[in-house]
């Protein structure tokens, strides 16, 4: 078949209003998924799979896919109005988008957070389709130890999202990686600080851990401090992001949607490191670096770029390789395997019809997002006007509920307002937040693949220097770290200047 | 105060759960644990079951996935619910028989459920890839013995450990944990994914987790346990092979209450699950998935499951494999 008919055959399956209602409805579903805090992209997707057994395979795979895609972007809603990611990967988007809207520019921070999304899917999905062989079996080269030097590269992160003092900075990463070592012990299974608690045995939940982190602090302060926002209102900003503001900002949206076709064509790692991968990106290039963290609109654009760009390069080891590149798409595999289609090099030969009518479905689901997102967008910013007594009372109420329904564990619940103590005790000594987030995801990881590494060759340290990209890691990250630390020398020598 | 307030709150609201245990049961929905993620084998298999299972028990089941640990903190939510059989779990074989025989520490054992059914056996097959070379197990066993050979896992006390170590031992190699390297994954993909990408040699799990890779020819199968031959699967039996006591290593799915759950409660899973196991659409989507449709009255799942119990405990102790941490 070529290419013409395989794209014909594809449209013949989604050449129809069912299959388009489904991703629309996907996509919606979501948005406001991802929007409710507590509520992630992966629980929308979980919660919709069952209703996708009784469809054709090609409509119930494009509603779930919708429903990941809309979930990613809207996520970015709460993390702006109400400094609460409203899915893990929407973390790295908090750092600047919760500044602005403080500023009275929510509305701005939001049309960006769409417009680096949609660019930042189609970039992904242009990818899927065009480079899914070659990513994928460049995947296939990502061993434990490329996986290892990859994720302490990763760390270099850590520095970006500092803010003014590293140490502090490193604290909270500390902090983070010590957090991140409770469960159990990958090589030997036993029980790691658990104190003979079985709720420990899974680790710390996730998603508990971070709304407790950025949400919980929030109401902490304004229960300690009820007036100080008082008189204060919040405006809501020119709505419109100006093309002038797009385009300055183009460049970190596009290497932001590289990093996450990058990241998201690995299996494993998932789009909250991408997200802060990219922004610690943009911030190194900026020219107004010392504007990040205060609420800078590019790295809005980034952090967003950065997360949807995973959205379509998660599917290149779904359907090149059958490996799920993580948990939302190990959902989304299930409902390939529930309607008999096995994901894997074959399906581009047997069932080429469903991969084409995917590729369509995921080009138009980056149109539906930006006009189902431009709606919400509507809806959700008159939450920045909703005064601050009436809203966080609501917003505590959903992040208790939204955590219990990740796991039904009411376990989870204490681990929030426990983290929420440590968060307002971070904030109210200024030590950053997203250290503490990255070390927490990376640290496993990094952990994880050190020991793998190890087995495979019999605790020999060479094995973490094995092969070309190893080595372009170990480059990556010496580089980087020479960077940090002669920023830091000029620091210190230059007198700093205080901050108006 | 507060908290008397709520232990008072609380206390009330157990009587009224007591005093509905002594009407006709169910009267009202059950609640499902499943103790693995979305999207996973076990609940794929529980989605899938609910369906003609709710038709047949008349009441709503609510699914609820609380997952962790390999399956231990869904299981201990189960464990510590009230014996009223409102709160059922899905058992599974790594968290109801590999992991109690591996794992001193873990805090149940199977004495803390009453099984009511297993309705689904998974067969297990082993698999290496093509770049490797091997074509048979004499020929992977070969290899081991000559050394540097690693397989991959799900985890630690996931069935896909005990199984290579099961099977290494039942062919021969001597001391299976020393010859052979084990390089634990998180979760099932990421094990397939260590053979593929070359960072383990074979892995031995659900067949139903291979079948996308054996039919894309990405992963050559070796050997599957059951009695019969697998569908899509061209290779030996372990029967073939002479190895006939590997049949006991398969995968299973049940259903199971907490210890003390009424005679005819138990009763009436037994035949809620023969209604709906004879579901002609429950039948042909799970086979369609490999798996193969045994339904076992709740004796017979209490004697299959420590059966393999037995089984899988002998070999820890005699690999010196138990996990006391």
């Amino acid at each position: 078949m070529s290419f013409i008919d395989s794209l014909l055959a594809g449209l013949q399956l989604v050449g129809n209003v069912e299959a388009f209602l489904a991703l629309g409805l996907g996509v919606a579903i979501g948005v406001i998924g991802g929007a409710i805090p507590g509520m992630s992209a992966t629980m929308a997707v979980a919660l919709t799979l069952p209703f996708t057994f009784s469809m054709s395979p090609i409509t119930g795979i494009l509603l779930l896919l919708g429903v990941y895609k809309g979930g990613i972007f809207g996520g970015s809603i709460p993390a702006i109005l109400i400094k609460t990611p409203g899915t893990p990967a929407s973390s790295a988007t908090v750092l600047d988008g919760y500044p602005m809207a403080e500023k009275g520019q929510a509305g701005k921070a939001l049309g960006m957070a769409l417009w680096a999304s949609c660019t930042a899917d189609l970039i992904s999905n242009l990818a899927l389709i065009f480079f899914a062989g070659f990513l994928a079996s460049f995947a296939l080269s990502f061993g434990p130890p490329e996986f290892f030097t990859l994720i302490l590269f990763s760390l270099t992160i850590i520095a970006g999202v500092s803010g003014d003092s590293l140490l502090r900075g490193a604290l909270s990463a500390m902090l983070g990686l010590l957090l991140a070592t409770i469960g159990l012990d990958l090589v030997y299974g036993t029980n790691r600080f658990t104190f003979g608690n079985p709720n420990m045995m899974g680790g710390l939940n996730f998603i508990a851990v971070l709304i407790g982190l950025f949400a919980i602090p929030e109401i902490l302060s304004m229960v300690w401090n009820p007036s100080s926002h008082d008189g204060v209102a919040r405006s809501l900003g020119k709505n419109k992001v100006t093309f002038q503001e797009y385009r300055r900002s183009f460049k970190s949206i596009v290497r932001g949607s590289f990093i996450g076709v990058f990241l998201g064509s690995i299996p494993g790692i998932g789009a909250a490191p991408s997200a802060f991968l990219s922004y610690s990106e943009a911030r190194r290039k900026s020219p107004n670096k010392e504007n990040f963290g205060n609420g800078e609109i590019e790295g809005v654009a980034a952090s967003e770029a950065g997360n949807n760009g995973v959205a379509g390069a998660t599917l290149i080891p779904l359907l090149a390789l059958g490996v799920p590149g993580d948990v939302i798409t190990a959902i989304i595999m299930g409902a390939f395997m529930i309607h008999g289609l096995q994901p894997g090099p074959m399906m581009f030969v047997l069932n080429v019809d469903v991969i084409y009518g995917l590729f369509i479905g995921l080009i138009v689901s980056s149109v539906f997002l930006f006009f189902l997102g431009s709606v919400a967008i509507r809806g959700f910013k008159y939450v920045a006007d909703i005064p601050r007594g009436v809203l966080f009372p609501a917003v505590l109420i959903l992040c208790v509920y939204g955590v219990f329904a990740v796991n039904n564990n009411i376990f989870d619940v204490g681990v929030m307002f426990a983290m929420g103590g440590v968060g307002f005790v971070m904030m109210r000594y200024k030590v950053p937040a997203a250290p503490f987030l990255i070390a927490f995801i990376l640290g496993p990881l990094l952990e994880d693949n050190f020991r793998q590494s190890m087995l495979m060759s019999g605790s020999s340290g060479w094995v973490l220097f094995r092969g070309p990209i190893t080595w372009f890691f170990w480059t990556l990250t010496a580089i980087t770290v020479f960077a940090i630390v002669r920023a830091g020398i000029r620091a210190t020598r230059q007198p700093s200047v205080p901050t108006p | 105060m507060k908290f008397a307030k709520a232990a008072f709150v609380g206390a009330i609201a157990l009587g009224i759960t007591a005093t509905a245990a002594f009407a006709e049961y169910p009267e009202r929905p059950i609640n499902m644990i499943i103790p693995y993620g979305a999207g996973g084998a076990t609940d794929i298999s529980a989605r899938t079951i609910a369906e003609p299972l709710g038709a047949a028990v008349g009441k709503p089941l609510v699914m609820s996935n609380v997952t962790g640990a390999g399956g231990a903190t869904g299981s201990v939510a189960a464990q510590n619910a009230k014996a009223d059989g409102y709160t059922m779990l899905f058992a599974r074989v790594g968290s109801h028989s590999v992991n109690p025989a591996m794992k001193a520490t873990l805090p149940y054992t199977l004495d803390d459920f009453r099984f009511v059914t297993v309705y689904e056996i998974n067969p297990v097959a082993c698999a290496v890839t093509p770049a490797s070379g091997i074509k048979s197990m004499d020929e992977l066993i070969a290899k081991v013995n000559e050394g540097g050979v690693a397989y991959s896992s799900s985890g630690v006390g996931s069935l896909l450990h005990i199984a290579a170590a099961m099977v290494l031992k039942e062919f021969g190699v001597e001391k299976p944990l020393e010859t052979a390297t084990h390089i634990p994954q998180k979760g099932g993909g990421a094990a397939a994914t260590a053979v593929l990408n070359g960072t383990a040699t074979f892995l031995c799990t659900n067949s139903s987790a291979l079948a996308s890779f054996v039919s894309n020819g990405q992963l050559v199968p070796l050997m599957v346990t059951t009695p019969k031959p697998v569908a899509g699967f061209d290779a030996p039996t372990a029967a073939d092979l002479g190895k006939p006591a590997l049949e006991k290593l398969v995968g299973w799915t049940g259903i199971a209450g907490p210890k003390g759950l009424p005679d005819d409660v138990a009763e009436k899973w037994g035949t809620w699950m023969a209604a709906a196991t004879a579901d002609e659409g429950f039948r042909s989507k799970m086979e369609a998935r490999g798996s193969v449709i045994e339904l076992m009255n709740p004796k017979d799942a209490n004697d299959f499951i420590r059966g393999q119990y037995e089984v899988f405990r002998a070999l820890v102790d005699e690999l010196g494999m138990r996990i006391e941490g």
